[in-house]
């Protein structure tokens, strides 16, 4: 039996990031300049950070394509939202779901991505997903196919690897339909076993968390990664999540996807408490982006 | 670029009939939430100042330079860009004394993740995506016009 290739998982960041400063300190080029910085390779944009989503002007997509070539950055993944709820009573039909998907993947593919985080409509916090998914999904596959978009299912905390979800519906349809345009992106909060000191997270269970070694079933069906992290130390260390154990897993199981950074501590959630809080998170939050691009760079060698 | 809450003081001031009476006020607002959303999904809230509260279907909403009323913007196809404010107009003759004043306003939405399916269908709640952020929208405010 052949041994694995080493994967080479690309640097990257979530504009996401900065959702707290953008638009009020900081421009979408500002974002930029700061993920170039840091050396990272790549990016996730949100739909709703594409100005006049979901009809950007060509001004703005060559502004865009400009700032990608500029700071030397490469789209890695869209976050986008299956909506099936826009209107008051019942949901929408399939037909109406699936047209609201080929808008962004449309959208993606004029952007240059290849991987979309979709966020599926939920019953409850563990992202039990909404009775009748697949038939929207499974609908939309062929235009994922035309655009070449890979729509990922986002495994958050407080949900798992091991939630039954997860293998008995998302795991289910991959293999039923033999698509390899849905999969899943990892958040690696999902491994975090303890909760952050300054946020409120005593609401979940932190002595069932996903394990490290969970992953590497995931792995052929997974494109971009969220490398979430709450809080990085002086050290460049984050100290909830077992960054160095994952990654290496990630490596050795020859995944070669995108990794981006996504900061969601306490800094974004109290950066609206008052004007002192914000001005500390306008200098907190880049730092701890840059923080955490100091520690990937130092689990990957690049 | 807006101010840091989701309540603006830049935009706040009275406002005047045709004749040139003072008849209300106005401020800006924008969405606490990290994205952007569809009207169709916000769930707009009373306002109040000082304690006196506004009814939300007293209240006009003005965006991109037309003006909804809280019941039409349920059929508002729009998307309610990032970090725009939307026009939040009051009704109020005599207007507001100049000086400070506490104004909130509840804001809620409609979300597709970590939680049920908006109950309240026809609307007459602050939808389900409040459980992550809070409904509630408040700043003191000083009041210049």
């Amino acid at each position: 039996m052949s041994e694995i290739k080493k994967g080479q998982p690309k640097r990257g960041i979530s504009v996401y990031s900065y959702q707290a400063l953008l638009g009020k300190t900081m421009t979408l080029e500002d974002a930029f300049l700061e993920m170039y910085d840091t050396g990272a390779t790549c990016f996730e944009l949100l739909t709703s950070y594409i100005e006049n989503y979901p009809n950007p002007s060509t001004r703005w997509i060559d502004r865009y394509w400009r700032l990608c070539e500029k700071y030397n950055l490469e789209p890695a993944e869209l976050g986008h939202w299956a909506e099936n709820h826009l209107h008051r009573g019942p949901a929408m039909s399939d037909e109406e779901v699936v047209e609201e998907l080929k808008q962004d993947f449309r959208l993606a593919n004029l952007l240059g991505f290849k991987s979309l985080r979709t966020k599926i409509s939920c019953l409850n916090e563990i992202c039990d997903p909404e009775p009748g998914w697949q038939s929207y999904i499974e609908k939309a596959l062929p235009y994922a196919e035309k655009y070449d978009v890979r729509m990922q299912n986002e495994v958050h905390l407080p949900t798992t690897l091991h939630t039954p979800h997860i293998r008995d519906e998302y795991m289910a349809f991959i293999q039923r339909t033999g698509t390899k345009h849905f999969g899943f992106n990892i958040d690696f909060g999902t491994f975090q076993f303890k909760p952050t000191e300054g946020m409120t997270q005593s609401i979940w269970n932190f002595d069932d968390v996903s394990k490290p070694e969970e992953i590497v079933e995931f792995l052929p069906y997974s494109w971009t990664c969220h490398a979430k992290f709450t809080h990085m130390d002086e050290n460049f260390e984050e100290t909830t999540i077992p960054y160095r154990e994952v990654i290496q897993l990630m490596i050795d199981n020859g995944w070669s996807g995108n990794l981006v950074s996504e900061y969601e501590g306490p800094y974004v959630f109290k950066a609206m408490d008052s004007p002192a809080d914000f001005g500390i998170a306008s200098v907190q939050i880049p730092d701890q982006v840059r923080r955490h691009q100091i520690m990937l760079r130092s689990i990957l060698g690049y | 670029m807006v101010e840091y809450s989701a309540i603006q003081q830049r935009g706040f001031h009275n406002t005047c009939d045709a004749k040139g009476n003072l008849d209300g006020f106005e401020f800006r607002f924008t969405p606490k939430y990290y994205k952007g959303l569809w009207f169709t999904q916000c769930r707009f809230g009373n306002v109040t100042v000082d304690g006196e509260v506004f009814d939300r279907d007293s209240l006009i909403f003005e965006y991109d330079g037309l003006e909804y009323t809280r019941e039409e913007l349920f059929d508002v196809k729009i998307y309610w860009q990032i970090r725009v404010p939307i026009t939040v107009k009051v009704k109020k003759p005599g207007g507001l004394k100049l000086g400070y004043h506490d104004v909130s306003m509840d804001f809620g939405w409609v979300l597709n993740y970590n939680g049920e399916p908006e109950k309240e269908f026809d609307g007459s709640g602050l939808g389900n995506g409040g459980h992550m952020m809070g409904t509630e929208n408040s700043r003191r405010m000083l009041l210049a016009r």
